[in-house]
């Protein structure tokens, strides 16, 4: 194994190159450039493919072309090239088509503020495109080192649903450093815990079989198996048909293949002191919950019963982490409050549910103080005379 | 080592900012340290301020944010105005006064006058050498926590021009905090 | 060119697609015809060509058609993916993508100069029943000036890729193509002759062929859904390249061929990357 200081970019970059990526399409947006960057600059050492496209929607369809002919691909931005890739991102699931999208958070609406840290995009995670009738899955991981993995692991769990997988950073972790290690064989990946798997391809003739079954192969182009794939809704063989059954079937796969799996992600969380039935539960994902961690440290050592929840699958959703009554509290990197609502569902009824927002900025470990104690004394949380608990 | 060690460095854009962290960092990995480091950027880079946050530790580092810096390297007023007041009693504000004209007197920290542009003047007749008589300094006031070789090394790596001049200017600034 | 129960249908068209549900008297079918039959000619099977489908319905008609390998793209998009897939694919298959004149001269514009730009081995087959028919009739970027469609009640009259001595051709040259043709369905032998070539070109190939919608088409602009009427309007408008004269709205034939004048996509981009892993640079 080696060990460098190094940005976010570079752990992403290598990370999908240990996975078998070799085709990477993108177009620069900041804070995602540097990835890009560094994909032109290994992908050929490693006899891949790096593209640049003419706006981010070509960029996923070049990415959805090259797997389509077997190859492992991959695309990055932030927010509004995310927003781009509606458009493949749905022909993407609904043809099945294994890619790995990373989306580097800023502040938004829109182009916002380029260079700053923002959490706008957890709901279009879960609804990337339209039209609704799938699932999806994305991993949030919380640092450069964590990112690394969670591509690889974005990869592999891209080809046994065969779906695209978003890894949702922001920019903290694309542009900050770390001291990030790097397995060096296939040895020290295992030993990492990086799972990798093969692309194959499906034969047919069922090329979209109404089932839950994972590791069916996608269809490729060239591989001679007459292989059909189609924006339509598909019959099994892949041809295109406008009948409600059909669609009912197409859309089965697409929703229970994932949420009939989750035993493949649900390990994917961390908490912190949550043995001792804390009062208050700190929910958070992504580079605010380094902040929460420090903070919930504090917090104990003050003799605070705080404990820390954090996601690192987002969808679908751990309804399961939200069964306890207890406080929780919503830390984001936005002010409408995301993730805050999607607690309030999970949770059992008679829990409490808040919501702490900023963005640009991580929340201070003296805020985060603050507001754990007020909530322990069943007071309103208030901050920069916003009344937070409208959301 | 401490178990968290936080050094920012604040100044405009191409004083090296970036550069410092990075060097201080690497030697850290070096010694089998954990690192994190942000740097600002974006429309922070025009106008206002250029920031690296280092965090060092033995251990997993939580939050990547210095919101109390052991250190505090100020390369201009405003950096010097926008951080000053985070630096807990038990830290150090390291400033040039070539760009770092106003010194608040009240603050609680030890304050240490780094005078790197001036030295770098008058030594090698340029400026770009002041950034590696500040990293002097730093090895100086780490020492016991980082290892003066291992950031000379991370120094030399990272600039790969003038290696005779910057050996030299580390040693300026290693020396000027005797 | 009889086009029902011809043996290229059992060579390479699947049964179950064919005859297609397009409009009776649609014109799309004589296009289609005209593809297989080059691809025929050239002595190519279904596994020698990758089928690609845009929307519309020039895209929906002929998705799933052919018994090789085939996808279809969503609006406009068909381009991108076949940019990427070039990439992936070995250089002997070949990707044809039979799309309506909405997808390549409107919403995939775009991302059709950037195949041209690049040079992707690709043979775009534009069928274009002069605007949005699927959606029920609305006018498009080549619709002739003057004609009613249900968003043009008054007559088209908006500037559009082929009026006022515009042609859409002259941006795909610009953009890079090296092989462009123009037939309307009705051009028989000829418009197979110049698809061949198109097929031939290890480039960006892009064949213009205008065909008849005597449905929404017809029946607005000329007040008849008679397949006659409509075909006899087309063939009156197009004349060989050459021999326009004042009706003259498509000018036939070979357009611009600059067959193998410029470094092919893929294989540009695969030396380039071998270079770069054998030696470092370029």
């Amino acid at each position: 194994m080696k060990r460098f200081l190094e940005t976010g970019n570079f752990a992403i970059t290598e990370g999908a190159i240990l996975a078998g990526c070799r085709f990477f399409c993108g177009y620069p947006i900041t804070p995602a450039t540097e990835l890009a960057e560094a994909m032109s600059k290994r992908l050929p050492q490693e006899g891949g493919v790096y593209l640049q496209a003419e706006d981010e929607c070509a960029a996923m369809h070049l990415c959805i072309g090259a797997s389509l002919g077997g190859m492992k691909s991959m695309t990055a931005t932030s927010g509004p090239g995310f927003i781009l890739y509606a458009d493949p991102y749905g022909w993407a699931l609904g043809c099945e088509m294994p890619l790995v999208v990373v989306n580097s958070g800023r502040v938004g609406p829109v182009s916002g503020i380029t260079g700053a840290p923002g959490q706008g995009e957890f709901y279009l995670t879960r609804y990337p495109t339209q039209g609704g009738n799938f699932e999806c899955i994305t991993l949030a991981p919380n640092s450069a080192q964590e990112a690394m993995a969670m591509v690889v692991e974005a990869f592999y769990l891209s080809e046994r649903f065969r779906m695209p997988i978003t890894v949702l950073v922001d920019q903290l972790i694309t542009d900050g450093f770390e001291d990030i290690t790097v397995p060096e064989s296939e040895e020290e990946m295992r030993q990492m815990g990086f799972k990798t798997w093969p692309r194959a391809f499906c034969a047919g003739p069922d090329f979209y079989p109404f089932t839950d079954d994972l590791d069916i192969p996608p269809v490729q182009m060239g591989s001679g198996a007459g292989g059909m794939c189609s924006d339509w809704t598909p019959t099994v063989e892949g041809y295109d048909i406008e009948e409600v059954d059909a669609h009912h079937k197409h859309a089965y796969r697409l929703i229970y293949k994932v949420r009939n799996h989750r035993d493949m992600f649900n390990h994917l969380y961390e908490k912190k002191f949550m043995d001792d039935d804390p009062e208050l539960v700190v929910v958070s994902y992504g580079t605010p919950s380094r902040v929460v961690n420090t903070a919930v440290d504090q917090a104990r050592a003050r003799g605070l019963k705080v404990g820390a929840l954090r996601l690192i699958n987002l969808w679908p959703f751990p309804d399961e982490h939200f069964a306890r009554k207890a406080k929780y509290l919503a830390v984001e990197l936005n002010w409408d409050g995301q993730l805050v609502r999607e607690v309030q569902r999970a949770a059992t009824k008679d829990a409490e549910v808040h919501f702490l927002g900023s963005c640009g900025d991580l929340p201070t470990i003296p805020d985060l103080l603050e507001n754990f104690e007020k909530l322990l004394k069943n007071q309103p949380l208030t901050r920069k005379g916003w009344e937070l608990e409208a959301w | 080592m401490k178990d968290r060690l936080e050094i920012v460095a604040s100044g405009f854009g191409g004083q090296g900012v970036v550069r410092l962290g990075q060097v201080l960092g690497e030697a850290a990995v070096k010694e089998g340290l954990r690192v994190t480091m942000l740097k600002s950027h974006g429309t922070e880079m025009r106008g206002g301020y250029v920031r690296s946050q280092v965090v060092l530790s033995p251990k997993t580092i939580d939050s990547p944010m210095c919101e109390n810096p052991d250190f505090f390297v100020a390369l201009s007023s405003a950096a010097y105005n926008r951080f000053k007041d985070t630096v807990p009693q038990e830290g150090l504000i390291l400033f040039d006064p070539a760009f770092v004209e106003e010194i608040d007197a009240k603050l609680p920290c030890a304050q240490r006058e780094l005078p790197a542009k001036q030295l770098a003047l008058d030594n090698f007749g340029r400026v770009i050498f002041s950034n590696s008589i500040a990293l002097g300094a730093m090895a100086r006031l780490l020492e016991g926590q980082l290892k003066k070789e291992g950031i000379l090394e991370s120094l030399l790596e990272i600039i790969p021009k003038f290696h005779q001049e910057n050996r030299d200017a580390f040693e300026i600034g290693y020396n000027y905090m005797n | 060119m009889q086009y029902s129960s011809s043996a290229l249908i059992q060579k390479y068209l699947r049964s179950r697609k064919i005859p297609s549900t397009a409009c009776s008297g649609c014109g799309l079918g004589i296009n289609h015809k005209v593809v297989v039959q080059a691809v025929d000619e050239l002595g190519l099977g279904p596994a020698d060509i990758i089928w690609g489908t845009s929307i519309g319905c020039a895209g929906r008609q002929t998705f799933g058609t052919w018994q090789g390998d085939g996808f279809a793209g969503t609006h406009g998009r068909v381009y991108a993916i076949a940019r990427g897939l070039r990439i992936a694919l070995p250089p002997e298959k070949k990707i044809i993508c039979t799309v309506g004149d909405g997808d390549a001269f409107g919403i995939g514009l775009l991302h059709l100069i950037h195949c041209a730009r690049s040079n992707v081995d690709m043979t775009i087959i534009v069928n274009d029943n002069l605007g949005y028919q699927s959606t029920g009739g609305q006018f498009g970027f080549t619709t002739p000036q003057g004609v009613k469609t249900d968003s043009s009640p008054y007559g088209m009259f908006e500037h559009n890729l082929m009026s006022e001595g515009m042609d859409v051709m002259h941006i795909l040259k610009g953009a890079g193509a090296t092989f462009l043709a123009r037939h309307v369905a009705m051009d028989g032998p000829r418009a197979v002759e110049s698809v061949k070539k198109a097929i031939l070109n290890r480039g960006f190939s892009l064949v213009h062929m205008p065909y008849p919608c005597p449905t929404n088409f017809a029946s607005r602009e000329l007040g008849s859904r008679n397949q006659v009427n409509i075909y006899r309007w087309i063939k009156q408008r197009a004349k060989p390249l050459g021999q326009e004269d004042a009706n003259t709205v498509w000018a036939t034939g070979v357009w611009y061929d600059a067959t193998d004048s410029r470094p092919e996509f893929s294989e540009h981009i695969w030396a380039s990357v071998g270079k770069i892993r054998r030696t470092g640079a370029l």
